[in-house]
Order: C-alpha cells, then sequence, then structure tokens
C-alpha cells in the first residue's frame, strides 16, 4: 500500500528500536510515509535522517493497514545516496561479498590481521566501527566444496555469503539434513544476494547480483527444483525484493519455489516421524534463548524453526521477538551508527539474559555475532542444534561415508569454528 | 506455497484474539494466530474498561439489551474471564489493580477523569486524585503532553520538567529500562522541594519492568506516583499487548504476524483452511476450527462502503443499523454513533449466524451491538468474548 493509506496511528513508530534509541531519527511515520508527500521527482533530497534507518522492517510488520514503511524510507535512501556523496564505508559494505572472497582466500592471514588494533584503527578510517569483531573467514568456503550431494526431491540450496565465507561448517550441516530428509541438493556458484548494497545505497550493484542469481535459480525452479535458503535476509531478498524493488524479470516464480530450510524440512521431517511411529528427532539438554531475526519476521512464514526445537527432546527454549539485535546486516559495523547498534544491541541481549538460558540461537549470522559478544554467551544457528539432535536420536544414519570417516581423522581441514 | 496444520486458527491478534489464543495454546491445542499488524491494544491507554456507563460494570452487565455481547456471554464468564486476565498479568509481571463491582477514575493528560475498571498498577495511585496535591513531572521537549491542561484544571498541582536527553514516549520508556537513569531521576525528584501529595509522570515508566521502576522510585522519594497514559506512541499499550503476546509464545503458540488472511476454503458447512497473502509468498493453514477476531472499522474486520458494511475475510452477514442516514449523531463528539453496533451476530456459541459454518466462531469489537464507545467496553468486551469464544471452541475440539 502506498503512503496515502497511512492512518498516522503511530504503531510503526511503536515498533522503530532506532527511534527509540537515537532521537536524532524522526521514526518511521515521519521519515517514511510523512515525508514522501515532499520527495517530489527532481528535486533534491534533504532528509539526510533517512540513513539512521536500518531496514530492520519491524516498522512494516507492524502497521495495520499494510503501509509499505520501510520500503518508502528504503527508496528515499536510495534517491538520497544518488544524489549525495556516500561514505566510504557504504561502498566497502556494498561490496561485502568481493571483499569476504578475498578475505576467504587469504583467510589464514587475514583472521589473525583483523582482530589487531591497528587493523581496526585503518578501519575506523575508512568508517567502520570496532566492536563488535569482524567474522572470521574460513578457507574451505562452501563454494569451494562439492556442488551436489542425495538423493531425491530437488533442492538447490541458496547459502547466501555468512555460510559460504565465514560459516561453511553450519553451511554442511544444513546440506546434510536436507540429505537425510530425501532431498538431492545442488550447491551452485552463486552471488551476494545483493541487500548489503541495497542497503548501502546501491541499486545498480545490488541488481546486478540479483540478476545473476535469478536468472541461474530459474533454471533450476524450470527444471523442477525448490529454492532453499537458511539466511533470512537472504530469503528476504530472493522473494520480496528481487521481483519487487530490484524489478528482476522471473523473479516471481522464483520466489514461489522458494523456502527457508525449516519451512521446507517441517513437513518431511514430521512425515519420517509418522511412518516410523516416533515423536522426537532425538535429543538436546540445553535451555537455549531463541532470538528471531528481524527479517524472518519480515517473511511472514512464522517461526519455523520452532516447529523444530518441539520435536526435540530434553530442549527448553524461550522465543524472544520483541528487540532488534542492532547490527542489521553492516549496519551497526559502520562508525556512525555504532552507538545505535551498542544501545540495542545491550536491550537484545539483555532480553536474552534475562531467560537464564545458557545459549542464545538465532537463524541469522549478524544477529549471532551481536548476541553472542553482548549477551557473553555462545550463539548459534538454529542447524546446529536440530542437526545435533538428528545425529544423536533414532532417524540417525549410522553409516558414514568414506569421505566423512577420513575427515574425522583430520579435523583440522573441517573448516568451521573451532 | 507453504502449508501448515493446526487445530486452531486465530484470526487477528487484538485483545480478543490474544485472549482467545492464550487460552486454547495453554489447553495444549495446537494454535495459530494470524495478524496483519498491531491491534488497537497498542494505542490504547492499557485499562481495561469493563462498562464505564455504569458505577458498579457486573450489576451494569444486566442492564445492556439482551443481544449485547456480555448479555450473550453471560455474566458468570465475564466475571471468569477477567479474573484469569487479572492472574495471567500476574504472571507476566505487569500486574493489573481495580475491582470488578466498581470503576476508577483516573487522571488524563487534559486533567479530566478517565473512568475504567482495571489498570496497570503504574496508575493505581491516579485513583482518587482530587482529593491531595499533585505534583506532575513532564520531560523536556515531550511532544502532545502539555501539563498546563492539568494545572489549568486542577488547583492543587504544581509540575516541573526533567531533561532526559530524548523526548519521545518510547525513547523515554528506553530509558526507564536503565537502572542508571532511574538512579538519576530519583536524585533529581529528591532535590524538590514538594509540598506533601503524589507525583505523577507521563506513562513512560519503562518497557521491560515498570514494577520495579515504580518500586524504586517509591522507595527512594517515600511518595506515591502514578502513570498519566498519553497519546499514542502509548507504552501501556504497548505493554499490555507484549504481555498477552508473550504469553501465547511461552504457551507454545505459532505466530503469523505482518500476515493478512486473503481467502478461505469452505467445504459442507466447515471452514477448511485458510490463505494468508504473505508479504513474500502465500501460504496456507488448515484447521479443525477458527476464529474470527479481526475488530471493527479500525482492526480492519468491518469495511465500511456507501450503503453497506462488509465483513472483510469470510464475507458474512452484518447487522447494520438500518440506511446510512441513520449511521451517525449530528453531534460529532457524542459517545456512539450508531453505526458503531454494527457487526456480526453470533448464537450463545459465539457462532456467526446465517452462516452455517459450524466450526467457526467469533469474538471481540467485530461482534455486533457492542457499542464500544458509548457503553465503554473495549478491552473488557475484548477479554469476555475471547474468552467465551475460545471455550465454545474447546467443546468443539475435544
Ligand atoms: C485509539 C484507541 C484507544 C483505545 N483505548 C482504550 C482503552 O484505553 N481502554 C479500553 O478498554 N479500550 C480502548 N480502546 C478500545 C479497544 O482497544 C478495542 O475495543 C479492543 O482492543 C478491540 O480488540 P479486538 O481484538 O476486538 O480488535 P483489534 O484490536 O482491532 O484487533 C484486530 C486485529 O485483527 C487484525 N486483522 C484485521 N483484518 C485481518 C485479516 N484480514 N487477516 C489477519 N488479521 C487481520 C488487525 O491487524 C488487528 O491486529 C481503544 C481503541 C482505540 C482505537
Ligand atoms: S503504522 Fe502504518 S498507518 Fe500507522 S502511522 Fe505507521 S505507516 Fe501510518
Ligand atoms: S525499517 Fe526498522 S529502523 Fe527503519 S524505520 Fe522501520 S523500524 Fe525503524
Amino acid at each position: 500500500m502506498s503512503f496515502e493509506h497511512c492512518m498516522r496511528c503511530t504503531v510503526c513508530v511503536e515498533n522503530c528500536p532506532v527511534a527509540k534509541v537515537e532521537p536524532r531519527f524522526p521514526g518511521p511515520k515521519q521519515a517514511g510515509p510523512d515525508a514522501q508527500r515532499f520527495r517530489l521527482d527532481g528535486e533534491k533530497s534533504v532528509d539526510a535522517w533517512v540513513n539512521y534507518c536500518s531496514h530492520c522492517m519491524r516498522c512494516q510488520v507492524a502497521c495495520p493497514y499494510g503501509v509499505e514503511v520501510a520500503d518508502i524510507i528504503l527508496k528515499a535512501r536510495l534517491k538520497y545516496s544518488k544524489e549525495h556523496f556516500s561514505p566510504l564505508s557504504s561502498h566497502l559494505f556494498a561490496n561485502a561479498y568481493h571483499l569476504s572472497k578475498m578475505g576467504s582466500l587469504a583467510a589464514p592471514v587475514m583472521n589473525r590481521i583483523t582482530p589487531l588494533p591497528v587493523f581496526k584503527q585503518a578501519m575506523g578510517l575508512l568508517g567502520v566501527s570496532d566492536v563488535p569483531d569482524l567474522p572470521e573467514f574460513r578457507f574451505l568456503s562452501l563454494e569451494r566444496t562439492r556442488r551436489s550431494k542425495g538423493r531425491g526431491r530437488r533442492v538447490v540450496f541458496f547459502h547466501g555469503c555468512h555460510l559460504n565465507f565465514n560459516r561453511p561448517d553450519i553451511g554442511r550441516k544444513a546440506i546434510d539434513l536436507l540429505v537425510a530428509f530425501g532431498c538431492r541438493v545442488a550447491i551452485p556458484r552463486q552471488q551476494c544476494c545483493g541487500l548489503p548494497a541495497l542497503g548501502n545505497g546501491d541499486l545498480e550493484m545490488a541488481r546486478k547480483f540479483a540478476l545473476k542469481n535469478a536468472s541461474m535459480l530459474t533454471r533450476y525452479v524450470n527444471r523442477g527444483f525448490d529454492v532453499v535458503y537458511s539466511c533470512p535476509s537472504c530469503g528476504l531478498t530472493l522473494t520480496r525484493e528481487y521481483p519487487g524493488i530490484l524489478d528482476v524479470p522471473g523473479a516471481r516464480k522464483v520466489a514461489e519455489n522458494t523456502y527457508h530450510i525449516f519451512e521446507y524440512l517441517l513437513p518431511l521431517v514430521q512425515d519420517r516421524l509418522d511412518a516410523k511411529g516416533l515423536r522426537s528427532i532425538g535429543r538436546v539438554e540445553a535451555s537455549i534463548a531463541y532470538h528471531v531475526p528481524c527479517h524472518l519476521r519480515a517473511l511472514g512464514i512464522g517461526y519455523p524453526s520452532v516447529g523444530l526445537f518441539e520435536m526435540i527432546d530434553g530442549l527448553s527454549f524461550t522465543v524472544l521477538d520483541n528487540d532488534c539485535c542492532g547490527l542489521s546486516g553492516t549496519y551497526g559495523f559502520k562508525k556512525r551508527n555504532r552507538e545505535t547498534a551498542a544501545k540495542l544491541g545491550a536491550i537484545a541481549a539483555g532480553a536474552v539474559r534475562e531467560t537464564g538460558c545458557e545459549l542464545v540461537v538465532s537463524d541469522c549470522g549478524a544477529c549471532r555475532i551481536q548476541l553472542g559478544h553482548y549477551a557473553a554467551m555462545p550463539a548459534m544457528d538454529p542447524i546446529e542444534i536440530v542437526a545435533d539432535a538428528v545425529s544423536s536420536g533414532p532417524l540417525a544414519n549410522k553409516r558414514r561415508t568414506l569421505a566423512e570417516r577420513v575427515a574425522s581423522l583430520f579435523p583440522s581441514i573441517k573448516g568451521g569454528t573451532p | 506455497m507453504g502449508e501448515h496444520g493446526y487445530d486452531v486458527v486465530i484470526i487477528g491478534g487484538g485483545v480478543a484474539g490474544l485472549t482467545a489464543s492464550i487460552y486454547l495454546a495453554g489447553k495444549g491445542f495446537r494454535t495459530a494466530l494470524v495478524s496483519r499488524g498491531d491491534p488497537a491494544c497498542c494505542l490504547s491507554t492499557g485499562c481495561i474498561d469493563v462498562l464505564g456507563a455504569h458505577e458498579d460494570p457486573m450489576k451494569g452487565i444486566d442492564r445492556l439489551p439482551r443481544n449485547h455481547p456480555y448479555r450473550i456471554a453471560g455474566r458468570r464468564t465475564v466475571i471468569d474471564a477477567l479474573e484469569a486476565f487479572l492472574g495471567l498479568m500476574e504472571e507476566r509481571g505487569l500486574p493489573y489493580r481495580g475491582s470488578l463491582g466498581r470503576n476508577t477514575g483516573i487522571l488524563t493528560p487534559i486533567g479530566t477523569t478517565k473512568t475504567t475498571c482495571l489498570v496497570p498498577i503504574t496508575m493505581e495511585a491516579s485513583s482518587g486524585f482530587t482529593t491531595t496535591h499533585i505534583h506532575v513531572v513532564s520531560f523536556k521537549g515531550l511532544r502532545d503532553f502539555y501539563p498546563s491542561y492539568i494545572t489549568s484544571r486542577l488547583a492543587n498541582t504544581s509540575v516541573s520538567v526533567f531533561d532526559a536527553g530524548t523526548s519521545s514516549t518510547l525513547g523515554l520508556a528506553t530509558k526507564f529500562d536503565e537502572p542508571s537513569f532511574v538512579d538519576d531521576f530519583c536524585a533529581w525528584l529528591s532535590g524538590l522541594e514538594l509540598p506533601p501529595g503524589k507525583i505523577a509522570v507521563p506513562a513512560v515508566l519503562g518497557l521491560k519492568d515498570p514494577k520495579a521502576v515504580l518500586q524504586r522510585i517509591r522507595a527512594s522519594t517515600g511518595r506515591e506516583i502514578f502513570e498519566i497514559p498519553t497519546l499514542p506512541p502509548s507504552v501501556p499499550g504497548i505493554r499490555l499487548f507484549r504481555a498477552l503476546k508473550d504469553a501465547f509464545l511461552a504457551r507454545g503458540g505459532h505466530l503469523y504476524w505482518g500476515n493478512a488472511v486473503a481467502s478461505v476454503e469452505t467445504r459442507s458447512g466447515q471452514v477448511e483452511a485458510i490463505t494468508m497473502a504473505g508479504p513474500c509468498r502465500p501460504s496456507r493453514a488448515h484447521a479443525r476450527a477458527f476464529i474470527l477476531a479481526t475488530g471493527s472499522f479500525v482492526g480492519g474486520g468491518l469495511f465500511a462502503q456507501r450503503g453497506s458494511v462488509r465483513e472483510t475475510v469470510f464475507d458474512l452477514d452484518v447487522k447494520v443499523p438500518g440506511p446510512r442516514r441513520d449511521w451517525f449523531l449530528n453531534d460529532f463528539f457524542s459517545p456512539g454513533h450508531p453505526v458503531e453496533a454494527s457487526g456480526i451476530e453470533v448464537d450463545s456459541s459465539f457462532r456467526p449466524l446465517g452462516c452455517g459454518l459450524k466450526n467457526l466462531f467469533a469474538c471481540g469489537s467485530i461482534l455486533a451491538h457492542g457499542e464500544i464507545m458509548r457503553h465503554r467496553c473495549g478491552h473488557g468486551l475484548a477479554i469476555a468474548t475471547g474468552s467465551a469464544a475460545a471455550r465454545a471452541c474447546e467443546r468443539l475440539l475435544s
């Protein structure tokens, strides 16, 4: 719905994490529908404050009248960046994919350099914040490993940048889970989904990424493949921004066949359990605080990971969906947003700690970096929890492949967090 | 398209839908709640109006027209529902105070009295505000809160202003969530030389644990303090909404937020499934029973056209008070225009009349004859009918 449908109810303002800690941001109602009537074609933008928006989309999810508040603001930001010089950090983060690729190639060196004070100072000059630490890179990225695995339902896995370059271990677990529940998983070469470029004001670069990914995914979808992602922000970009703001041909069809990994697995797991007359997929003795990423909420698919948590014996969990972690992809890594990100990180981490749980779990890599840092506790992906349950449970495939047996002899080549 | 299966799906995440959802999830049914957006509750004062038009709300129920939803639910059910609400709020750390047998009056930001029934603990001390000195504390730059309205109406009052470095209700509430800020505020308060009496602040005493903030200020100043509800963005409204939503999640309920129900499938007198439009792509949920709680005109459950009113999800029959010329009174501000009585008529099990759908129930402000503005029964009616519809639904499911 366009800005004219706004009732001025202020529900969006009530949901904006940035507005509550950054008085210079007037909030989504004013930055969105209120200001929109003044953004006439041909006039240069003067509303620099739109750049405070982190594009968490909480305002849009909350609006009772379907006004696309966050989209209005995103378009205003794109217009603003086009008409003004962008800070260096924006160019840097728009390019996160290419930088990560280099980071991964030089992983052993990079991981030693990035925590050094001198590196942080250098990055500071470019407008990059010094907290939290940048994620470590892995040399054995997902794109450097096998292209296809398993047999059965045809699935193409969109792993995105974070799993690819920083956490390929989680990516492999995701692939193995899909395989375990009867999928043949293709892992083709892919680009960044494009959200970092979009969020940093570079529409052209975002579109370049999107066109490449969409044409690759369309070929798969046309051959009867379903697309599965695990990063909520990648999912949101594939299913909402490609056919929407990025206006990518054929993207609607891709979106209709694209699923979050647990949205996809839930019925398959349920069928397997029903067939075997079982109730649970396995046991994990833990109590976890499950932080729902903002972009998972924005997908409007519910909280699918919870459906799997319910199938795990011994697991107790608290669902937290009131707070944004404050990192919002690359937003919080910028010096300009350091204070805002730190305040929001502390609030969200406070909610995590109050649960008394020992572990924070979230589907989004950025949320995990931020909450792990501010709550000072281990942060895991639901994929790790579910994989753990399955591997010890009644559905486990006890036979290990030769490759896995060899790999287990040399843990150091596996890639992933130690 | 995504597929989900549940025992029951509730459509609409307002106080009515949440009350029904919490009840059914608590009984162990697989429960999903679908909502297009945040409800009217987030804009409200957080106070539970039960029947503002009568001094004793419970006695007043018997004097309502027979077709009023309270009468359909019955006095016993209304009492049970509101008592369950009080228990639930205690559990969630947001206690409510008040008596179902007597309304109370609280101070509004324009110095008038709001008649209501159950109030959050942060407004408890507001009752009887005319009998003592009230010192109003405002915050520098706070929009839409002008203490001079209060001082010009009430004689025994004074005002001071605190500079918190932020000027929105949510910004302030976020500050009050930090213990160090509360300490600063208490130190400043203690430095004021005030005559004996109470302290009043706009409703910004924290989002997380307002009860603790209240206690800290009370302990440090030795005075009673209470919140004055503000215009939206309304902190007590958000607190109430979050407490209910979190109670639902804690009972294992599944939430589909930012999702409008776009279409429904019915077969041989049963609703079989709904399709959620979804911001990205549609998904489908089938269930054994459905509860409609999409609110009235504000919530979007009802939509007024030139000469008729439409129910937006199932296209149910809507009872309308005569032709359009009879919908409105001449005086805009008079409480309760006749069009307010519009809505869905239900049987004694809260099933919509005339549609023949045996597994569909309705509750909240979408019901006909509620006349919320006239009777001043907003959240109270939502809680009572949400609970009544959930109980009827439970009988069908078990
Ligand atoms: C500004 C304001 C202040 C108020 N203050 C008070 C007060 O202080 N005290 C009091 O007791 N009462 C107050 N009321 C009245 C009270 O808020 C309502 O009567 C009551 O909360 C109604 O609850 P409900 O659940 O029936 O509907 P609503 O709160 O309207 O909720 C309906 C929900 O359904 C959703 N929905 C609509 N269509 C669809 C669809 N197709 N698919 C999915 N979801 C859908 C909406 O997004 C919404 O979340 C106030 C009302 C307003 C508007
Ligand atoms: S929530 Fe929607 S309708 Fe309400 S003020 Fe914001 S944009 Fe406008
Ligand atoms: S997208 Fe997030 S940060 Fe931006 S205005 Fe909306 S709620 Fe605020």
